[in-house]
């Protein structure tokens, strides 16, 4: 299950993980964003071991997103041993996503 | 071989999946988006849809989707690159190299949106969706590009989350319905700016202002983010040399979803047509499953 991380927690919960984390900026009202979910739902599904799915919401977390330059919903922000790698802006087909999270 | 390969998951492709299902034909929706439902999803409210008031536009599009899906419609996701003629079927192939046979094409392709085609249009900050990224602009100030519905409902949907809105728009009157353009009149923090073209986008990475030319003048304000809603373009680029399009790019098809093409019909919003809404589209999709039914049968297929 992805967890719902904030300004708080992100620290510890995306830069202070081993491994790879998965960093999906969403908006509630955002449809794009919606469509996203199951594809992200299925590819942490693919691969419980190797990657963490965390979620930020640009509603109420919008100083996280200044900080990480994102304007525009979802952005996916890739990050392995705390290091951003990749990042993928607007909805994107699964199969990009997935090709991108097997590159790292 | 498909008897039908519907192109297109919107309301139009969605309705002719049903009655094709319904019809027994073998039958195939490929959509370029993962469980798409078309442009309806992105609507915050759909009030003009008969028996369903005040739905939300997305989850009028699941319903349409759940309807196709419960009657067994096969989907396959992947954009097509080409399509071509043959003697007595259509090959259509798509990005990922793959492709499928099939007697008849349902073409329901849509529309994009209009790009802001001036110097900067690609920058960080420059939007066509206010419900996807009207957040970021908590405070602060945005522009929205346009005149029609969506130009004042994303105006109106911002006003509420930015502290000022502009409004601009190069005639000297809004084709949006008189409702909205009352509602605008009435918001405090929305200021209008009428006969004004966009001429640049000001910024390095990220948008920090919009140039617009009034009336001639030109001038600039500052600006966080910028909402366009400009219209939009059909996606009948690879039709190019298969059917007859009008200068707009439109497919010239009439209700019966005829083209120049034998064979291919056209449904939705690709279509020539006077009104581009769901209902219209609903009814395209119903009308062209008719129409590819006929064809299939006067060629004794």
């Amino acid at each position: 299950m992805a967890v719902r991380v904030n300004a708080e927690n992100f620290n510890d919960e995306v830069l202070g993980a081993q491994g790879i984390v998965l960093a999906d900026f969403y908006s509630d009202s955002c449809v794009p964003c919606k469509r996203m979910s199951p594809v992200l739902a299925e590819l942490e599904e693919t691969y419980p071991d190797t990657l963490k799915l965390v979620k930020i919401n640009i509603n109420f977390d919008g100083e996280l997103a200044e900080k990480y330059e994102v304007q525009a919903a979802p952005t996916l922000i890739f990050f392995k041993d705390g290091e951003e790698k990749a990042r993928l802006r607007g909805a994107v087909k699964k199969a990009e996503i997935f090709e991108e999270f097997e590159k790292l | 071989m498909y008897d039908i390969v519907i192109i297109g998951s919107g309301p139009a492709g969605l309705s002719a999946a049903v009655y094709a299902s319904r019809a027994q034909f073998s039958a195939v929706v490929a959509e370029k988006d993962y469980m798409g439902a078309g442009q309806i999803a992105a609507s915050e409210q759909v009030d003009n849809y008969l028996g369903l008031p005040e739905i939300n536009g997305y989850e009028l599009g699941e319903k349409f989707r759940e309807h196709a899906v419960s009657l067994g419609t096969k989907f396959f996701e992947g954009e097509v690159s080409g399509i071509i003629k043959n003697a007595e079927s259509y090959t259509v192939s798509f990005k990922d190299g793959s492709t499928m046979e099939s007697r008849c094409i349902i073409y329901a392709a849509g529309t994009s949106y209009r790009r802001l085609e001036i110097p900067g249009g690609e920058l960080l900050g420059v939007s066509y969706c206010a419900t996807c990224d009207g957040a970021f602009y908590k405070g602060k100030t945005a522009a929205v590009v346009g005149g029609g519905d969506t130009a004042l409902g994303d105006a109106l949907y911002l006003s509420k989350i930015a502290e000022k809105v502009y409004l601009i728009h190069r005639r000297d009157t809004f084709r949006a319905n008189k409702a909205l353009q009352e509602l605008v009149k009435k918001t405090s923090n929305i200021e209008v700016i009428l006969n004004a073209v966009p001429t640049k986008v000001i910024g390095e990475k990220r948008v920090e202002g919009l140039e617009i030319s009034v009336s001639g003048e030109t001038s600039s304000l500052a600006v966080n983010g910028i909402f366009v809603a400009i219209g939009s373009v059909p996606n009948t680029g690879i039709l190019d040399g298969i059917c007859s399009l009008d200068k707009n790019g439109y497919i010239i098809a009439d209700e019966d979803g005829i083209t120049s093409a034998d064979g291919l019909f056209a449904a939705g919003d690709v279509r020539t047509k006077a009104l581009r809404q769901v209902v219209t589209a609903v009814s395209d999709g119903a009308n062209c499953v008719l129409s590819a039914e006929n064809y299939i049968r006067n060629n004794n297929w």
